[in-house]
């Protein structure tokens, strides 16, 4: 899997999760940039993603997680 | 010693002599050594052994984690437990005590050790930050102790997380800035509590003290003016922890972001008390929500109620363990029954009415970035406040109810009696004309360093710009604000601060 393609899904599991089918995420997106994107939003957000890429993040990255660049880095190492 | 009497000045100025004196990787010693001072003046000397215990607890379970596998999450477990089980048995008095009381057991209340409430969360951080593989463990037990009982921050907090402190045991280099910083900070923080909290305390404390004499618009001052008073007392409490540890080369986490500029609710608690915030969310809201219980519960009820609804209820379950454990760490069921429940209940309608709330705006036309939406938004998020500390001030709940009525009842003409704000009538409340008029410049400059803040961020960073005279006549002016009319002496006790009781 490759970089292009992590983000490829990531958008639509965020335009999913968000019902907003504008979103385009990228490395430096954070909760900043999208409206709905709050520490409850961060979980369903969290567990759409483990579902689309079949992971499970451990909890340690969940609450480290700074941006959607760090997400799809911890995507690659736990899907390849 | 209090963290505003001169002797602690003193204490300061000779422990960064010394500090600044000695090589760096000998300073985080000299730190652990004033940490045990300080709390042998300030607190009980021999609840240090609460600390102790807590330290080798977490210490062991720790060294085990490193190991990984199935002992590693045990020992863990039995950390987190002997800290929780200690905090409930010397801090949770006021909850376990009654059921004695209905066996006929009278149980004394024990002695606690300092800043408990504050150094069990930090405790039970580091643990399952080392456990998620976030932080590494220290090797050194004097090290994690260090970082359990670092002095600044055991009257009020910050809740500090161990990747915010870890760089402490490498020492710093004297630097100008963060003196000068330091200093202005701590000066600050002066200004808050001697000048505007304790002015105010008096006010609160008349109104509260005979609720039958000061009725009808004396309790909308103690309504409105409580929340000023705690704000500036655990605020000011934090600037000078903050402050102090600055001295020392070392930036704790800020725990206020303006609150009473918070348009809502939600938003208010990310900028209150932000260190027990973040500690709740990412070490009870996030584990809730993510354990598997929660997800098949989230599933289903999406499945049978829709995605939103589904979402929403899960949501409202966890917010509920963290507002309960809120409620419970402030050690008494009027937490968790009166303002806990409060802001949980509000905090879900904000949730619930959010997407209707967009729409009713622009079906009204109403511009969102206007000063007087925004002005209203604030005005509305500080009534909510203010009624779940009511809960906060009052002894019991039946207190808390009575007050509310009160102040409720002014709204249908109950005590109707509003000359009292103009007649002298607020004189008979302890305080001066002098002092009315001090409580209102610095309410006017809390406001103005809050307005700077939202501008253009810190506001001392805002004055360190400025040119030589004018940052002199600031800090100068502030100094004697604090020099002339900051409450000292025994009569009003300005030793306690509120939030110390935690």
């Amino acid at each position: 899997m490759t970089r292009e393609e992590v983000f490829e899904r990531l958008n639509k599991v965020f335009q999913e999760v968000f019902d907003d089918e504008t979103i385009k995420v990228n490395d430096s997106t954070t909760s900043e940039d999208i409206d709905d994107w709050d520490s409850f939003e961060h979980i369903n957000l969290i567990v759409a993603v483990e579902e689309e890429f079949a992971i499970k993040i451990p909890m340690g990255k969940v609450v480290t997680m700074k941006n959607v660049g760090e997400m799809a880095d911890i995507i690659l190492q736990l899907g390849n | 010693m209090t963290i505003t009497s001169f002797t602690y000045l003193l204490f300061l100025a000779a422990g960064v002599f010394i500090y600044y004196l000695l090589p760096r990787k000998w300073q985080w010693v000299e730190l652990l050594g004033l940490s045990i001072l300080f709390y042998c003046i300030v607190a009980t000397p021999y609840t240090l052994i609460y600390i102790l215990i807590a330290t080798a607890a977490v210490y062991f379970a720790t060294a085990f984690l490193e190991k990984g596998g199935r002992k590693a999450a045990t020992a863990g477990v039995i950390a987190v437990v002997i800290n929780a089980v200690l905090w409930f048995a010397l801090k949770g008095y006021a909850l376990w005590a009654p059921l004695f009381q209905v066996m006929g057991i009278t149980v004394k209340a024990p002695v606690a050790a300092l800043g408990m409430g504050y150094y069990t969360l930090q405790a039970v951080g580091y643990i399952l930050d080392c456990y998620w593989g976030n932080s590494k463990p220290l090797k050194n037990p004097l090290q994690l102790l260090l970082f359990l009982c670092f002095f600044p921050q055991m009257i009020t907090g910050p809740i500090s997380r161990f990747h915010e402190l870890e760089d402490m045991y490498e020492g710093r280099d004297l630097s100008y800035q963060n003196l000068t910083y330091g200093a202005q900070r701590i000066l600050w923080g002066f200004f808050k509590k001697l000048v505007l909290a304790e002015r105010v305390g008096v006010l609160v404390a008349a109104i509260w003290g005979n609720p039958e004499q000061y009725n009808g618009f004396y309790s909308w001052i103690a309504f409105v003016a409580f929340p000023l008073q705690l704000y500036a007392d655990f605020s000011g409490c934090i600037d000078i922890a903050l402050g102090t540890a600055q001295l020392f080369g070392i930036r704790l986490p800020e725990n206020f972001n303006s609150p009473f500029f918070s348009r809502t609710t939600q938003e208010f608690w990310q900028r209150w008390h932000i260190t027990l915030g973040t500690w709740t969310k990412d070490y009870i809201l996030y584990p809730v929500l993510k354990c598997g219980s929660m997800q098949k519960l989230s599933r289903f009820l999406q499945k049978k109620w829709g995605k939103k609804s589904g979402k929403l209820a899960v949501t409202a379950v966890g917010m509920f363990c963290v507002w309960m454990f809120i409620g419970l760490w402030h050690g008494e069921m009027k937490y968790v029954v009166g303002e806990s429940l409060w802001y949980w209940i509000l905090l879900m309608l904000g949730e619930i009415f959010a997407k209707r709330c967009k729409k009713w705006k622009s079906t009204l036309g109403i511009t969102g970035d206007s000063f007087s939406w925004h002005l209203f938004q604030s005005l509305r998020t500080f009534l909510i406040y203010a009624i779940g500390i009511v809960f906060f001030r009052a002894d019991n709940l039946k207190e808390a109810f009575s007050f509310l009525g009160d102040v409720g009842g002014v709204l249908i003409g109950r005590h109707f009696n509003p000359w009292v704000l103009f007649d002298g009538s607020m004189e008979m409340l302890g305080i001066g004309s002098t002092d009315l008029w001090v409580i209102f410049c610095g309410v006017v400059l809390l406001f103005v360093a809050g307005a700077l803040r939202e501008k253009y961020g810190y506001a001392r960073e805002w004055v360190s710009r400025q040119l030589l005279p004018f940052r002199w006549l600031v800090w100068c002016g502030l100094f004697l604000f604090v020099v002339l009319y900051g409450k000292y002496g025994a009569q009003y006790d300005s030793a306690n601060f509120i939030y110390q009781a935690f």
